[in-house]
């Protein structure tokens, strides 16, 4: 599991790559904790490369959500591809956050 | 068109109206008859007083007739001695001493002769004789110029009257000071002529005290007009000969009245009503003194006293008549509730049958009614039925599958009716609501136990057997809450061992025990109420635990075939006699195949979830040697990891090492993942779903795991097993 956060056209983008089951969840929380600063800015969540996702990873992505909701920022999330897509559908996150 | 409907009455307002009516029959008719009665009466009275007042006036009569009569006879009587005196004019005297004597009412006596009779007495002549206050007669010639009698009306009728002629009334206020009346006869000469009049001035002072003696009434009182009019008698002496009758009635605004004058002037007879202005309603009867006097008298008759004696007999009638209606109405009204309390009684027990009916239906509607109730499934068929007796019963059963696990009850509320029904009916609803996350039949049974037995002032109670019966291994769980125990029919038949717990409801606080027993397959759990060991025969006999084996031996194992066979022979047990209790039955039958296993796996992980990527490759290859597509492997790789990482979450305390077994096995069917652990007992089943349809900040950041596991899997099923959690988790194939 690899992450990256850039910033692109004032939006900070973060890259996520591999599998974010719950023994990746461990460290990606911590490489999500940047993020926490700019939650009052739009995020992006790039899950162009994300394989797979588990609860522990929707987890952190709600934490983030929480956290820019309560600052007034967005969290968009793109890439996704159709077997995370069904996983986002199924526990309702498909309507919790933005897609671009 | 609007169409306006009449309200329809309530039965009370319509037993008010006919209790009026009724009454105001009643009172109509007593109002009749009281009302003819009076009428008829009051006909009777008004005859008698009419004949009393005849009577009396005709008493009054006879007793003037009588003094006015010695009056006229004395006159006549001195006929001889005129006629003789015509020769000196100075014997008059002497004639009229002679009259006045004889009569005491003759107050005075005088002769009239037409002008110059006697011409050396000159155009008047007027010899009076009368007694002064010693009683010695006075003499005196009264007539001259200025008492010039031949103008005198009196003289001149006294003249032309051959049978005498009694003068108007008049008061005498020269001489006696009282009321009299002079009576005049014609004094004829030799040859007949008619030369003068003879009068005897008679004293009225009688009339009075004839006319004002003894009345009829206490208030009643008579009357005596002249001719002219005038009052000569009255009760009241101020009217006597100063007014005339038409002066004293001039302002009575009845004119029958005025029509009564003019009658009794002329001197008839008969009888009239008169109202005076005080509205008081009189009865006068009036005649003519018989003669020449032309008087009238009149007996006056105030109504209230006529009627006085009717009225007080009638108004004596009038209170036990009221009383007696009121006793009527009162009778009336008593029938008339009875009869609307008898109505309504019947209406309440009709609209209470109809409840209940409701009652019976919402109890039935409650109990499992599709059967067979799990066409897909090959492990297990069910069939329940319950014959309710007469009223609403307390007998209940009810069966469902929870994560593989069927959840199965059986009970029997204490007593009947409504408040058993109600009991049946909390009851089945706490069984739902509590083993949806309680697996344990005793956990459950001691939950419900808890929840009826607090505040159970009724102390009622309930027998129940709960049974959990986990499908995948034919392991079922049970506990008995003194229910009958279930029979279990395989290859053998025999009851369910069952420990004595005391019923539901009766004791809070009671540890209740659960038991196990391995069910295996072809083998029907069959429940029952007392409704069917208790059915009774006209002998009185009972089915029986024997008969119910017997059954139970000889009967086919599909669960429909086999209630039906039992309630056929406990009816033809039972025969005509009525069935005195709910009869139900519950017939479980385990079916579950053991197919061969097709292929097997293990792998055995620490209690870390850093473990979880050696899980992730075991995942993959069993999903690869059954040829899952990517999307199936990574549902099955996401619902193994949110299972695995939940038990090594849960079942092991913090900081403490533990296995998880992860066994997958596949066989024609299904593939199957059995997670096996050592921990606490935890059971992941019992853990409520996540709500997904809330927003961001209402969304528990806990709790979708299991909620993923339900959803991608087609099963989850959890046993606690020899100090293990057993957590399998089946997908079809």
């Amino acid at each position: 599991m690899k992450t990256l956060i850039k910033e692109e056209n004032d939006i900070i983008v973060m890259y996520l790559e591999g599998r974010l089951d719950t023994a990746a969840a461990v460290q990606t929380e911590a490489d999500m904790r940047p993020l926490y600063d700019c939650t009052d800015r739009d995020i992006m969540l790039d899950c162009t490369h994300l394989e797979y996702i588990s609860s522990s990873g929707l987890r952190l992505f709600l934490g983030l959500l929480k956290s820019a909701k309560s600052k007034g920022g967005h969290v968009f999330i793109r890439g996704l591809n159709s077997n995370l897509q069904s996983v986002f559908n199924m526990t309702g996150f498909s309507s919790l956050f933005e897609f671009k | 068109m609007q169409v306006f409907k009449r309200k329809p009455l309530t039965s009370q307002q319509l037993s008010r109206r006919s209790t009026i009516a009724v009454i105001a029959c009643a009172a109509l008719l007593i109002v009749g008859l009281w009302g003819f009665q009076y009428w008829s009466a009051s006909k009777g009275i008004r005859l008698e007083v009419e004949q009393r007042a005849k009577a009396e006036l005709k008493v009054k009569q006879l007793e003037i007739q009588k003094v006015l009569s010695s009056v006229e006879v004395a006159m006549q009587n001195m006929d001889w001695a005129i006629e003789k005196g015509l020769s000196d004019p100075d014997d008059f005297y002497e004639v009229a001493e002679r009259l006045v004597s004889t009569n005491e009412a003759i107050v005075g006596a005088a002769a009239l002769f037409v002008a110059n009779f006697y011409p050396q007495k000159g155009r008047w002549y007027e010899p009076y004789v009368t007694t002064d206050s010693t009683g010695q007669f006075v003499h005196k010639q009264i007539g001259s110029a200025s008492h010039d009698y031949l103008q005198f009306d009196w003289y001149l009728k006294g003249l032309a009257s051959p049978n005498g002629y009694w003068s108007e009334p008049y008061y005498d206020e020269a001489g006696a000071l009282q009321m009299l009346s002079s009576y005049t006869q014609q004094i004829r000469d030799r040859e007949g002529r008619v030369v003068g009049i003879f009068v005897a001035d008679v004293s009225l002072e009688w009339l009075g005290k004839i006319m004002n003696a003894k009345p009829l009434y206490p208030s009643s009182y008579n009357i005596m007009l002249s001719r002219s009019g005038q009052i000569m008698a009255s009760p009241i002496e101020t009217l006597v000969l100063r007014h005339t009758i038409e002066d004293v009635t001039a302002k009575m605004s009845d004119t029958a009245v005025k029509s009564l004058n003019i009658n009794m002037k002329a001197g008839q007879s008969g009888t009239a009503t008169i109202v005076n202005n005080k509205g008081e309603k009189n009865y006068v009867f009036y005649a003519p003194v018989e003669g020449n006097t032309g008087w009238s008298m009149a007996v006056v008759c105030p109504d209230r006293e006529v009627y006085a004696d009717l009225r007080a007999t009638t108004m004596s009638l009038l209170l036990p008549m009221l009383l007696g209606m009121l006793l009527l109405g009162f009778i009336v009204w008593r029938t008339v509730r009875s009869a609307r309390h008898l109505r309504e009684m019947g209406e309440q027990r009709a609209s209470m049958e109809s409840e209940l009916r409701v009652a019976n239906n919402i109890q039935m509607a409650m109990l499992p009614k599709i059967f067979p109730p799990y066409p897909d499934r090959d492990d297990v068929d069910i069939y329940g039925l319950l014959l309710p007796a007469k009223a609403v019963g307390g007998d209940l059963f009810d069966f469902y599958i929870r994560d593989e696990k069927l959840f199965f009850c059986i009970g029997d509320v204490s007593g009947k009716g409504v408040p058993a029904s109600l009991l049946m009916a909390v009851t089945r609803a706490l069984f739902r609501t509590v083993s949806a996350h309680e697996a344990h039949p005793a956990h459950i049974m001691t939950l419900l136990n808890d929840t009826i037995a607090q505040d159970n002032e009724s102390n009622m109670f309930v027998t129940l057997f709960v049974g959990v019966l986990d499908l995948p291994t034919g392991r079922l769980r049970y506990c008995n809450a003194g229910h009958d125990a279930p029979l279990l029919a395989g290859e053998h038949v025999g009851q369910l061992p069952c420990d004595p717990n005391l019923p539901v409801g009766v004791m809070p606080d009671w540890k209740f025990t659960a038991q196990e027993a391995i069910i295996y397959t072809d083998t029907t759990i069959f429940l029952y109420t007392d409704g069917l060991t208790e059915a009774e025969n006209a002998a009185h006999e009972l089915f029986g635990n024997e008969r119910i084996k017997k059954v139970a031996i000889s009967a086919e194992h599909r669960p429909h075939r086999f209630v039906h066979a039992m309630a056929d022979a406990a009816k033809q047990f039972v025969g005509d006699a009525e069935q005195s209790d709910d009869l139900t039955m519950l017939a479980i039958h385990y079916t579950k195949q053991q197919l061969d296993i097709r292929f097997s796996s293990i792998i055995i992980l620490k209690n870390d979830v850093q473990e979880v990527p050696k899980l992730a490759t075991f995942v993959d290859q069993v999903c690869e040697r059954l040829s899952f597509d990517p999307a199936t492997t990574m549902q099955m790789n996401l619902a193994i990891e949110e299972a695995v990482v939940n038990v090594m979450n849960y079942a092991y305390p913090a900081g403490t090492e533990g296995d998880v077994k992860i066994e997958a096995q596949a066989n024609d069917q299904r593939l199957k993942f059995v997670i096996i652990d050592s921990g606490m007992p935890f059971d992941p089943t019992a853990q409520e779903d996540a709500d997904i349809t809330l927003s961001a900040e209402e969304r528990r950041i806990g709790g979708l795991g299991i909620y993923l596991v339900r959803q991608l899997m087609d099963s989850i099923n959890y046993e606690r097993v020899d100090g293990q959690n057993v957590l399998t988790l089946r997908k079809k194939l």
